[in-house]
């Protein structure tokens, strides 16, 4: 597991408030962010290769994270309906 | 160590304003051929893990920053290159087909809507195997007949969709016009929904789900230094 992914798990949980946008109309979550960043767009081909140099292995934690994201999601939305009853 | 880190694609016009500083205040750059530009920073590599956080909100600025203004075609945060020349090398080889997919999308965004079970609403059924997948195929069955009529209620508002189906529910993504997000969200949430279900809507993004596999994967057979 990399630093990059320990980081940003150890971050995640008590992350989940709401972040405004550039213009301020529409309000997104840092996880929303997140998980936009880190998971959809280009990928450039020789990114996936896992290797030993730091760069690539920082890379993978960063992929293995995906599935943290997705579950961290799910957990803010509980969270959040947990918080209008 | 730096590294040239690549934000979105788009294509250039004169109004255009664009984000002149970048991850950790790096300035930002353009690769430009032709007419689409590529954004990017020279970056030190690899990024400080104390500030990652940081890094992918200001990452997210600088992509959203353009995307208000016209489409984008986003790259994944840690998409880096050796050095400008790389980066540049990219920007030419893999224009045309940018320029395609930006021509395509340059009117539409991506807006997107999960389904979801409550996971606290419905005890697990646990009294015998049969019992438990009869409960999952009622919650699946709930899930689909609910995304359905989700898609079905936005038939007249989207120009695409794309549904995906995962272990927290299912995604589903529809491109939309410019400047119709708010009639996306009211369709939506015009949409009745089961007890035992829940949603969130969330956008516009841009319209990354929709790229050209092309696109999405592109060429570097000619770029030496694409990491």
């Amino acid at each position: 597991m990399g630093h990059g992914l320990r980081t940003l798990l150890s971050l995640m949980p008590n992350d989940f408030e709401t972040l405004e946008t550039l213009g301020g109309e529409d309000e997104v979550s840092l996880l929303e962010i997140l998980d936009h960043v880190l998971n959809s767009g280009v990928v450039i081909h020789g990114s996936l290769v896992i290797s030993l140099a730091g760069v690539d292995l920082v890379y993978l934690g960063l992929n293995v994270v995906l599935t943290s994201v997705e579950t961290a999601l799910s957990n803010l939305q509980i969270e959040e309906k947990r918080r209008q009853k | 160590m730096s590294r040239i880190l690549v934000y979105c694609g788009f294509r250039q016009s004169p109004g255009l304003a664009l984000p002149t500083v970048g991850v950790n205040s790096a300035p930002v750059q353009v690769a430009s051929f032709d007419s689409l530009g590529l954004l990017g920073s020279e970056v030190e590599w690899p990024f400080d893990p104390q500030r990652m956080q940081k890094s992918a909100v200001e990452f997210h600025e600088v992509v959203h920053k353009v995307f208000k203004q016209t489409a984008v075609i986003p790259f994944r945060l840690l998409s880096v290159f050796d050095d400008p020349q790389a980066f540049t090398a990219f920007a030419a080889e893999n224009c045309q087909r940018f320029l395609q997919d930006l021509n395509r999308l340059k009117d539409v965004v991506q807006m997107e809507c999960v389904i979801y079970p409550k996971p606290s609403e419905t005890p697990v059924d646990r009294s015998s195997g049969k019992a438990y997948l009869e409960q999952k195929a009622v919650a699946l069955r709930s899930s689909e007949a609910s995304a359905q009529a989700t898609q079905d209620a936005l038939a007249h508002l989207s120009r695409e969709v794309r549904v995906r189906e995962g272990k927290n529910g299912t995604r589903i993504f529809v491109l939309v016009d410019r400047g119709r997000e708010n009639d996306f969200r009211q369709a939506v949430n015009a949409v009745p929904i089961p007890s035992q279900l829940s949603r969130r809507v969330s956008g516009p993004w841009p319209a990354a789900e929709f790229l050209s596999e092309q696109v999405k994967m592109p060429q570097t057979d000619g770029v030496a230094g694409a990491k």
